[in-house]
């Protein structure tokens, strides 16, 4: 089944048309990563999807639920408020910035929306967060406050944190874009171990490695529209569209 | 000394009613101003105008004149006419003015909150209230400490004003002294108290600070 439909997305920041009529498909356990220049309007994508962002038109359906859908009116319909909350969340997000709460320990950060949203009790929170934290190698900093981690194991914490809700879906925003370059390869792994537990992924990136490599799927967008996209061979050894053979031959400088 | 010893009873008495307005004001002006602050940056255009007509009001005419209005002024006012005694009128100035010095305060350590830290709650299914109360108010606190100090401490001072509503707080009580006893003593006297309550706010807040420091 898919996880993700998401059918002819239109969204505009007022008078500027950011996507234009974007069709995404994820499957189950499938990776799919993102690329493009900046500007192309991936993050407004990927914020559409958890509905950071709302749409101007289209159709998203989040593992068979629809969160929201557009009539042959144009009407847009969102699911009902906590219906939409609770099919948004499906999805854990990682952001550039890593968007740690720095007033809690490394700890507190994950059972914080365990405990005061999904109402489990702090014990199993608990528990459940430090096996996520062994998992991404950050055990021992468990009562720590974000600011004394470096940028990559700040990275970590927020995988963990967004791990900790249980989510059917990670959506990744150029995860390794604010990090050192060797920083990199830790929240790169992190997130390959995570590809290879068969958890569904959608990466907008630049690390172009880690595209190749991991996902199944990648997808060039530019001036919010999909221009090509194909498995990673396709894409990186074989490009048809222009714009992608152009912005390929730019990164490769 | 013996003249000092005598008069530190009525003193300790008038300080008691300064003390009396310090506590109400703050226990009732911070939480309306983080109300006010909120108001102040939701969404609804209306509210913030309204609030910050409020705020541009408060901050934008005297302390004394609020006071003088609120005790004297209102029992004219048409229809909502009431006389309020003495130390609810000068609660009621205090807690309306100090809570639009609080708005402001709140709503600029609200608005430096990055918008990323909203947002990471939402995708982890929280909503406003959780948000606010958890996420956002715990920074805010910490960046807010040094001006509301500052603000709580001019509020000590600022309980002085109210000698001009026929108050025996400790400025009126002091100036009685003086004026019965030709002996400026008391003057030095006030000044010692008023030091002293500033001194123990500084070193309160100074604790407060520490405590919100330790996730740097
Ligand atoms: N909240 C916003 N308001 C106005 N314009 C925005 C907003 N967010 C993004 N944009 C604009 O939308 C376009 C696409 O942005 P974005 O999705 O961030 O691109 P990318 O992630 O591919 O670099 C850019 O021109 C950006 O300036
Ligand atoms: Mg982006």
């Amino acid at each position: 089944m898919k996880k993700i439909e998401a059918k002819q997305i239109y969204k505009n920041f007022q008078d500027l048309q950011v996507l234009k009529g974007i069709d995404l498909e994820v499957g189950e356990g499938e990776v799919v990563a993102v690329i493009g220049p900046s500007g192309s309007g991936k993050s407004t994508l990927l914020r559409c999807l958890n509905k950071l962002e709302t749409i101007n038109s289209g159709t998203i359906i989040i593992d068979g639920e629809t969160l929201v859908s557009t009539t042959a009116a144009g009407q847009v319909q969102y699911a009902p408020g906590n219906e939409s909350i609770r099919i948004a969340t499906k999805m854990g997000m990682v952001f550039q910035q890593f968007n740690l709460f720095p007033h809690m320990t490394v700890l507190e950060n994950l059972i914080e929306a365990p405990v005061h949203v999904q109402k489990r009790p702090v014990a199993e929170a608990t528990r459940d967060a430090e096996a996520l934290l062994q998992k991404v190698g950050l055990l021992e900093k468990r009562d720590v406050y974000p600011r004394r981690l470096s940028g990559g194991q700040q990275q970590r914490v927020a995988i963990a944190r967004a791990l900790a809700m249980h989510p059917d879906i990670m959506l990744f925003d150029e995860p390794t874009s604010s990090l050192d370059p060797e920083l990199t390869g830790e929240v790169l792994k992190t997130m390959r171990n995570l590809a290879e537990e068969n958890m569904t992924m959608v990466v907008v990136t630049h690390e172009m490695g880690f595209a190749k490599e991991v996902a199944r799927k990648v997808i060039f967008m530019a001036d919010g529209i999909v221009q090509e996209q194909g498995t990673p061979v396709e894409i990186f050894e074989h490009p048809h569209n222009e714009r992608l053979q152009a912005f390929l031959k730019s990164i490769l400088k | 000394m013996d003249y000092i010893l005598s008069i530190i009873p009525q003193m300790l008495m008038g300080t008691v009613d300064t003390l009396k307005l310090f506590f109400v004001t703050i226990v009732l002006s911070i939480p309306l101003g983080i109300f006010l602050a909120m108001g102040r940056v939701s969404a609804f255009k209306w509210l913030r105008s309204a609030i910050s007509g409020y705020v541009w009001l408060l901050r934008g005419t005297p302390l004394m004149l609020q006071l003088l209005f609120v005790y004297y002024g209102l029992p004219f006012i048409p229809v909502i006419g009431i006389r309020m005694d003495d130390f609810p009128a000068a609660v009621l100035a205090f807690v309306l003015n100090y809570a639009a010095y609080f708005c402001e305060i709140f709503r600029a350590g609200i608005q430096s909150i990055p918008v990323g830290q909203y947002e990471a709650a939402r995708t982890l299914g929280m909503n406003y209230s959780q948000t606010m109360r958890r996420i956002v108010l715990p920074q805010v606190f910490k960046i807010i400490l040094p001006p509301v100090s500052n603000e709580t401490i001019t509020l000590v001072k600022d309980t002085s004003l109210i000698y001009v509503l026929a108050m025996n707080d400790l400025l009126r009580t002091t100036r009685n002294l003086v004026q019965r006893d030709f002996n400026i003593m008391p003057f030095l006297v006030a000044a010692v108290f008023y030091l002293v309550m500033t001194l123990f706010l500084t070193y309160m807040f100074n604790r407060l600070e520490k405590r919100f420091s330790r996730y740097d």
